[in-house]
């Protein structure tokens, strides 16, 4: 059964449900001389707005306890860049694409997604309402209901294309946020993306990072992003990607046990860049070896 | 700058040996099958198995390629500590050749500028030189002579002089201070890796008299390939480059301004 592994979210068909992170594995395409991209079950590439982004003002990046702070800010090559260079060498890698999308409006959100909808080879849309490092948009449509069921809503109508809203854990109610974004038409929501931290050099008194905070993933964020899934797989009935401090299949099997359809590896990508396929390889035996599939132990967390 | 037809590899290796070269100073070696490929400049990600903290590799310049590939750790905080207390036949892995190396002269003499734990490349590089009997000034500063790793390797391939802060060892002072000397001959190109101020003094002085310079630099970064975004450094135009695939080695006028 080479396709135990095989995971639908809604619309979406993954060979397996263990994806790379945005941001934590660039294009992809990067990964091609020291693994087979296409084995990993989808690749979420960094964050793609409609122009090229230069980013954020350098240091961007500091490390912390199981963790790291970044603040690269979206810095992308831009729509027509990512399109006409990197998606055929994706194609031609076999590379399951989840493009994801930044907006710094709904209309703008709606525009890129359209876009995307002419493009081959795009498996769906990450809808990046949570992004803590950028002055507009990012986390601002994240943090209510009302703004994250607007931009999901004006991406619906703009696409064909399976649509996965990425959640910030800075929601000031996130349950209602997921909800907001299921009932607007989202087939899935994606969480966590980082938490809002800051580090200090204490002998310059200078914060750590160029512009003062960062966004923190890691180990460090583990069971935050668990609990949360595990609090949103309570109220909506779409599928979740569970996301936050993810290293090995345990970690993993965390995250299906609370209400994740699928994962995301971030962090760890920089740890060790093969983990997702080491990830894959043994949730491959995990499930063999109990003659289950992943979605067998989708919120399966005994409460007692 | 020189790209290698070698393409990256990401090796689960074993240590060999740590050395300890100088006080705070370790020689890191480790098997490398296939060997590693890379020239002077080029820099591998490492980490060690040693659980989920501290999360990211680090970058260190190739200090050999080969069967037995070598870097120089410098103790400055957990990850570095971790490494420099690794022993014999611990786990390693390794992730490279990474990033674009030194551009070989094409005049007949170089002068190599090293900064503290910034020789790693340059030892590198002077043995490569060396080979092809590529006369090498090796100017090397320090804070004392106990910050000099890997001075007897110099030694023994190029014509090494020794600055040290407070005078312990070699001429008293930076190493600027040689440098300017030795440029008066401008049939030369300079290769430089330091700390930023270092090496902005060095391309200063070069742009100044007229001489090719070329920097390695040093950045945090995550990935070590282009992905995550995180080593960017300003240009004197404002736009940001890239140290892991735009560099590290630049040539210096690019990154402080100046004519060469």
């Amino acid at each position: 059964m080479s396709d135990i592994l095989k995971t639908t979210l809604g619309p979406l068909v993954l060979k397996n449900p263990v994806m790379v992170a945005s941001g934590t594995f660039g294009y992809g395409l990067e990964y091609s001389d020291i693994m087979d991209i296409s084995a990993i079950g989808g690749i979420s590439v960094k964050g793609i707005s409609l122009s090229p982004r230069p980013g954020n003002p350098p240091p961007r990046m500091c490390e912390t306890p199981s963790g790291m702070l970044n603040s690269i800010g979206l810095a992308n090559v831009g729509f027509d860049v990512f399109v006409t260079e990197m998606m055929p060498k994706l194609r031609a890698a076999g590379a399951t694409v989840i493009a994801n999308a930044y907006g710094t409006s709904a209309s703008d959100f709606a525009e890129l997604c359209r876009k995307f909808d002419d493009v081959e080879g795009i498996a769906a849309i990450e809808v990046n309402i949570s992004c803590p490092n950028v002055k507009s948009g990012g986390i601002h449509f994240g943090v209510s209901g009302k703004p994250a069921a607007e931009v999901t809503a004006a991406v619906r109508q703009a696409t064909r294309l399976p649509v996965m809203v990425k959640l910030s854990p800075e929601a000031r109610d996130l349950k209602e946020v997921a909800r907001a974004v299921e009932e607007a038409g989202a087939d899935s929501v994606s969480l966590i993306n980082t938490f809002r931290g800051m580090s200090i050099d204490v002998n310059t008194r200078r914060p750590r990072l160029g512009v003062g905070f960062g966004g923190l993933s890691g180990p460090a964020i583990r069971p935050l992003a668990v609990r949360m899934v595990y609090d949103v797989a309570q109220v909506v009935r779409i599928p979740i990607v569970g996301m936050g401090g993810i290293t090995c299949l345990r970690d993993a099997l965390e995250f299906f046990l609370a209400g994740a359809s699928a994962v995301q590896v971030g962090t760890a990508n920089f740890s060790n860049p093969t983990v997702a396929v080491e990830i894959i390889n043994d949730l491959r035996e995990y499930c063999t070896n109990r003659n289950i599939r992943p979605a067998d132990l989708v919120g399966k967390v005994e409460m007692g | 700058m020189t790209t290698t037809d070698n393409s990256k590899k990401y090796l689960k290796t074993r240590i060999q040996r740590v050395e300890t070269v100088a006080p705070g100073y370790s020689l890191l070696s480790f098997e490398c099958t296939p060997p590693l490929t890379g020239i002077p400049g080029q820099f591998v990600m490492i980490r060690g198995a040693w659980g989920a903290s501290p999360v990211l590799p680090r970058a260190f310049s190739i200090v050999q390629a080969g069967n037995i590939g070598q870097v120089l750790v410098r103790d400055v905080g957990p990850g570095t500590s971790l490494l420099c207390n690794m022993h014999s036949g611990d786990e390693l892995a390794v992730l490279g050749p990474l990033g674009n190396g030194f551009v070989e002269p094409k005049s007949t003499k170089a002068v190599l500028v090293a900064g503290g734990v910034g020789v790693a490349p340059l030892v590198f590089l002077a043995e490569k030189l060396a080979e092809r009997d590529v006369p090498v000034t090796f100017l090397y500063g320090a804070r004392t002579e106990n910050d000099l790793p890997l001075k007897e390797r110099i030694e023994n391939c190029a014509n090494l002089i020794i600055t040290t802060e407070d005078g312990s060892i070699g001429t008293k002072g930076r190493v600027t201070i040689p440098l300017k000397e030795t440029l008066q001959d401008q049939n030369c190109v300079v290769y430089s890796c330091g700390p930023n101020l270092m090496l902005e003094a060095v391309g200063k002085i070069c742009a100044a008299a007229g001489v090719e310079c070329q920097v390695a630099l040093e950045s945090p970064m995550a990935c070590g390939m282009g992905t995550c975004k995180g080593c960017a450094v300003v240009r004197p135009d404002g736009s940001f480059t890239y140290v892991c695939t735009d560099g590290p080695v630049f040539v210096a006028a690019t990154i402080y301004g100046g004519e060469k």
